[in-house]
């Protein structure tokens, strides 16, 4: 009994968003039957072939060059965003500096950017890193500073009491005590940088997938563009997942997050 | 009566404490002008209706607060901050959640700087001692009430403090769970047994009963602004455990409960309104 009910679930974990994906290669492969030019809605079977042809020969330059932005932006900006949310929350004059700025600058989307970073960076590594690191600067710093302030002050008495210094109380009790929080920002900074990087490489690199795209655009081949947008919704995904999985590890003790045993 | 001759471990002199109330209220005045001895190896309980100051009694000797007049000492050094030596048990547990028991309880050996070995025996030896073995690795949501309390305990008892402050730490356990959990308290703090290290409680309640049957003496403390209204000795034998149903205890709850009624039925007025 339980073991069928165990399998039924599986199946259905994997059918149901299954189902959205085939539904959606359904629709694209009508829609290039009734499209008037179908170089511009290339059916799946061309897009798939695209895909391989890629596979053959740069993708692999592609994805690492890619994920190099990726780990320079998102790694300063997550790690500055902690940073400044931690002096923020320990210091009122930090926060009172920051904190308007931090609001003019959030809402500015890092693409409004690319004319300044390619003035600055010229057209290489440093215009899709740059964009990164704006994107991904903020919603971990917001998240991580909320987390910090909303940390029981029960329990950074309770340290105290025990013995903790203040830097012990910072590294033992406000960062696991933030841990959830700084998780949440971590996985919306990782979204938004992904989305800045492509839009980065696009017109402001000469490598990593968004400049495939640009390439493609260029011999006018929708199917390598299309093989490309598929890649980096797959990689999106798998990052986002790689995340989730880390989240759920390191917050194993968290009734929300890592559930009980 | 060694006790009683012998020099206080914590003083508290004329000690007031004001608060400034929240949005925009006023100056609260939650305690005016306490004076209390309490001698080192009693056990002392303060009870009074709510909104009377236990808890800020208790985080003034914690010294989570500083009065706003009058003077604690501590071993007749005025008290500057939380420290080891004055150990608390915060009435909703305050474990780390992110620390398994094993993980809670050596917390204060580990921020004092002891050595990884060490603090693991005693906090396994604690585990034990307090009714945990079993549970070491499991983190507190995956505890119940009563077994998060245990872990508390030993958490306290970890640092060997000489003062054990505890905020109606039983409060939000079941009866059943209270009553087993009132005798290993007992048991624990050396109940029956003379020993010149015994550690001081000074235990917070809103249990008559339990404040008589635990305590050598117990406070009686008034509200709106908190003050002593009484200091009862409770001149019962140790063990104490043993006198649960004994009618000698309910007189004295009875005696004491005609000390506070007025302030409890005033307590309840007020907050009817």
């Amino acid at each position: 009994m339980r073991r069928s009910a165990g399998l039924r679930h599986f199946l259905l974990s994997w059918l149901e968003p299954l189902s959205g994906v085939v539904a959606l290669a359904v629709g694209w492969q009508i829609a290039s039957m009734v499209a008037a030019n179908p170089t511009l809605v290339p059916p799946l079977q061309t897009i798939w072939g695209a895909l391989v042809d890629l596979a053959h020969g740069d993708l692999v330059n592609d994805i690492v060059a890619s994920l190099f932005h990726l780990a320079g932006g998102f790694g300063t900006g997550a790690i500055l965003g902690l940073l400044l949310a931690l002096l923020c929350a320990r210091f009122e004059l930090v926060a009172a500096v920051i904190d308007p700025i931090a609001e003019f600058l959030r809402p500015i989307s890092a693409i409004a950017w690319i004319p300044i970073a390619i003035l600055l960076f010229g057209v290489g590594q440093g215009v899709p890193m740059f964009l990164i690191f704006y994107a991904s600067l903020f919603p971990i710093f917001v998240n991580a500073l909320d987390g910090i302030r909303r940390v029981d002050p029960t329990l950074v008495r309770a340290a105290e009491m025990l013995g903790a210094s203040r830097r012990l109380v910072v590294t033992h009790i406000v960062l696991p005590a933030a841990l959830p929080a700084v998780f949440a920002g971590a996985r919306l900074s990782l979204g938004v940088g992904w989305v800045a990087m492509v839009a980065g490489e696009l017109v402001g690199a000469d490598t990593g997938l968004g400049y495939r795209i640009e390439y493609f655009q260029e011999f006018f081949s929708m199917e390598g563009v299309m093989a490309t947008i598929v890649v980096i919704g797959i990689i999106g995904y798998l990052l986002d997942a790689l995340l989730r999985l880390l989240q759920s590890s390191l917050l194993r003790w968290s009734p929300a997050h890592g559930g009980s045993r | 009566m060694d006790a009683a001759m012998s020099k206080p471990i914590i003083r508290l002199d004329a000690v007031s404490k004001t608060f400034q109330a929240p949005r925009g209220g006023g100056m609260v005045e939650a305690l005016r002008e306490i004076s209390l001895d309490v001698r080192p190896g009693e056990f002392l309980s303060i009870i009074g209706p709510s909104g009377c100051g236990k808890s800020t009694l208790l985080s003034l000797v914690a010294g989570f607060l500083s009065p706003s007049a009058g003077e604690i000492l501590f071993e007749g050094k005025p008290i500057t901050g939380p420290a080891p030596e004055r150990g608390v048990m915060f009435q909703d547990y305050a474990l780390f959640p992110w620390r398994t028991v094993i993980g809670n309880i050596e917390f204060g050996p580990f921020a004092r700087g002891v050595g990884r070995r060490a603090r693991r025996d005693k906090a396994g030896e604690l585990a034990e001692l307090v009714g945990l073995k079993g549970f070491e690795d499991r983190y507190p949501h995956e505890l119940s009430g009563g077994m998060r309390q245990r872990c508390a305990l030993a958490r306290l008892l970890a640092n060997e403090p000489k003062v054990w402050l505890m905020d109606e730490p039983l409060a939000a356990v079941d009866l059943q769970t209270r009553i087993i959990l009132q005798d290993e308290l007992l048991r624990l703090w050396g109940d029956g047994v003379e020993s010149a290290d015994r550690p001081t409680v000074v235990f917070v309640t809103h249990g008559i009963d339990e404040a008589v049957l635990l305590a050598d003496r117990v406070v009686v403390l008034a509200r709106r602004p908190g003050r002593i209204k009484a200091v009862i000795d409770i001149d019962l034998p140790r063990p104490r455990a043993p006198l649960r149903s004994v009618p000698e205890v309910a007189r004295i709850v009875d005696q004491l409960w005609s000390v506070i009624r007025d302030e409890a039925a005033m307590a309840i007025a007020e907050e009817g309104n």
